[in-house]
């Protein structure tokens, strides 16, 4: 199943919240955050900030987002073993990567790539689609 | 290892206990102590959710602290009473533990504690998961010997760099060896986050004394933002800084941070208030 494409409305949409949490939990002007710079080499996250940013943005959207929820997104119904090997994305997986993160520049989604810098693609854009979708699910729950 | 259990644990017994969602607990403070610093209150009640943490992951993971969103500290924890500790649980899976919770002291509140987060890591790198789950059953039973805490030298801070009213900068000694660290953690030794921060709040108050009449007195109200991004080992040479943001009506709004290697370890801001009636 690919998911419902995310519009730049939306994105655009919680991108305001989205960007404040992201100062908030990094210590830093929320004039320094931009949509695509990448948080770990761009605003200096560690995984610590990425486990304070998903509880922020919880509570501030009032949604729930499961630890690891990106990278399982991006995997979506591919088995695990198809997805990666031995820390590694194969060439399937990487294919999913790309499609989920159509907002990293491509030419960073390559192989050999390992699973663990996953992150490393990481930008307030990938941040406000993982908010997007969980609105997405509350609303659609509500219905 | 007469240690173990007791140079660095602030839980007497766990009261009551709903798995995995909240949890009563006691600590008693022992009446020898010359004080209990708020840290280690606060030190208290994220232990109280660390059991709650570890008993729901079955003994296999145990959070470690990284994330305290905001504490509001109203009361002091005076050596010879009894504190009483609460826990509510947010959200725990084998990730993270998210929660908030409290300190009262005969009654009068201490301190509360809100969003606080703890990754989880394998509990066998810290400790033997078969001993820390026989602690727990004490600790839900009987309860472990009260009065087994013996106190704990607070570390030396020796200023580096001064800016009157704005900035202190200071080397802070963590031991290479203490009792503490057969506690903090048996088979994996770490400085403990309280006890940085309780060095950082003291170079804080410091600072914030600079800006008031001499004679007035300080008191530490709110904690915020605070942030420990990797641990601190045995023997770790650490600066700690501190750095004005604001002052108003005597209130001031302070910075903290701590570097290892010129790398930050850990951030955070504080309040420091006047002492006197709320």
């Amino acid at each position: 199943m690919m998911p419902v494409e995310i519009t730049k409305d939306e994105i655009l949409a919680v991108y305001p919240k989205v960007a404040q949490t992201m100062a908030d939990a990094l210590g830093c002007d929320v004039e320094q955050v931009a949509l695509n710079v990448p948080l770990i080499e761009g605003l200096g996250a560690e995984s610590i900030d990425f486990l304070d940013i998903v509880f922020r943005l919880e509570r501030a959207f009032k949604v729930k987002i499961p630890r690891g929820k990106i990278v399982e997104d991006a995997r979506g119904d591919l088995p695990e073993a198809e997805f990666e090997r031995k820390g590694y994305l194969t060439e399937v997986g990487l294919q999913r990567l790309r499609d989920y993160l159509s907002e990293a520049p491509a030419d960073r989604i390559r192989l050999p790539m390992k699973v663990a810098d996953i992150p490393r693609l990481f930008t307030p854009e990938t941040f406000c689609k993982v908010v997007v979708r969980a609105l997405r699910a509350v609303q659609g729950a509500e219905h | 290892m007469a240690d173990r259990f007791s140079a660095f644990s602030f839980v007497d017994r766990i009261t009551a206990l709903e798995p995995g969602r909240r949890a009563l607990g006691r600590f008693a403070v022992p009446a020898g102590l010359s004080e209990f610093s708020t840290c280690l209150v606060a030190e208290a009640v994220g232990q109280l959710a660390a059991w709650v943490a570890m008993a729901q992951a079955e003994f296999r993971r145990r959070p470690v602290a990284a994330l305290s969103g905001e504490t509001r500290i109203v009361g002091e924890a005076a050596p010879g009473g009894i504190l009483d500790l609460g826990v509510e649980i947010e959200s725990c899976d084998s990730d993270a533990v998210a929660f908030g919770g409290w300190a009262r002291l005969a009654d009068t509140p201490v301190l509360e504690l809100r969003r606080c987060v703890g990754p989880m890591l394998p509990l066998e790198d810290f400790d033997a998961p078969e001993a820390v789950r026989g602690d727990f059953e004490t600790l839900c039973g009987p309860g472990a010997r009260p009065g087994r805490f013996p106190g704990i030298a607070e570390p030396d801070l020796a200023l580096i760099d001064r800016v009157p009213g704005r900035r202190l900068r200071a080397a802070i000694s963590v031991p290479v060896s203490a009792p503490f660290f057969a506690d903090h953690f048996p088979r994996r030794p770490v400085f403990p986050a309280t006890l940085l921060l309780a060095a950082q709040i003291r170079l804080a108050l410091r600072l914030a004394g600079e800006t008031v009449p001499p004679g007035a007195r300080l008191r530490l109200a709110r904690m915020a933002d605070v942030k420990m991004r990797s641990f601190i080992l045995p023997g770790q040479a650490v600066e700690i800084e501190t750095a004005m943001r604001s002052t108003a009506d005597g209130a001031a709004d302070l910075t903290l941070a701590a570097m290892v290697d010129g790398k930050r370890v850990a951030t955070g801001r504080v309040e420091i208030v006047p002492q006197g009636p709320a």
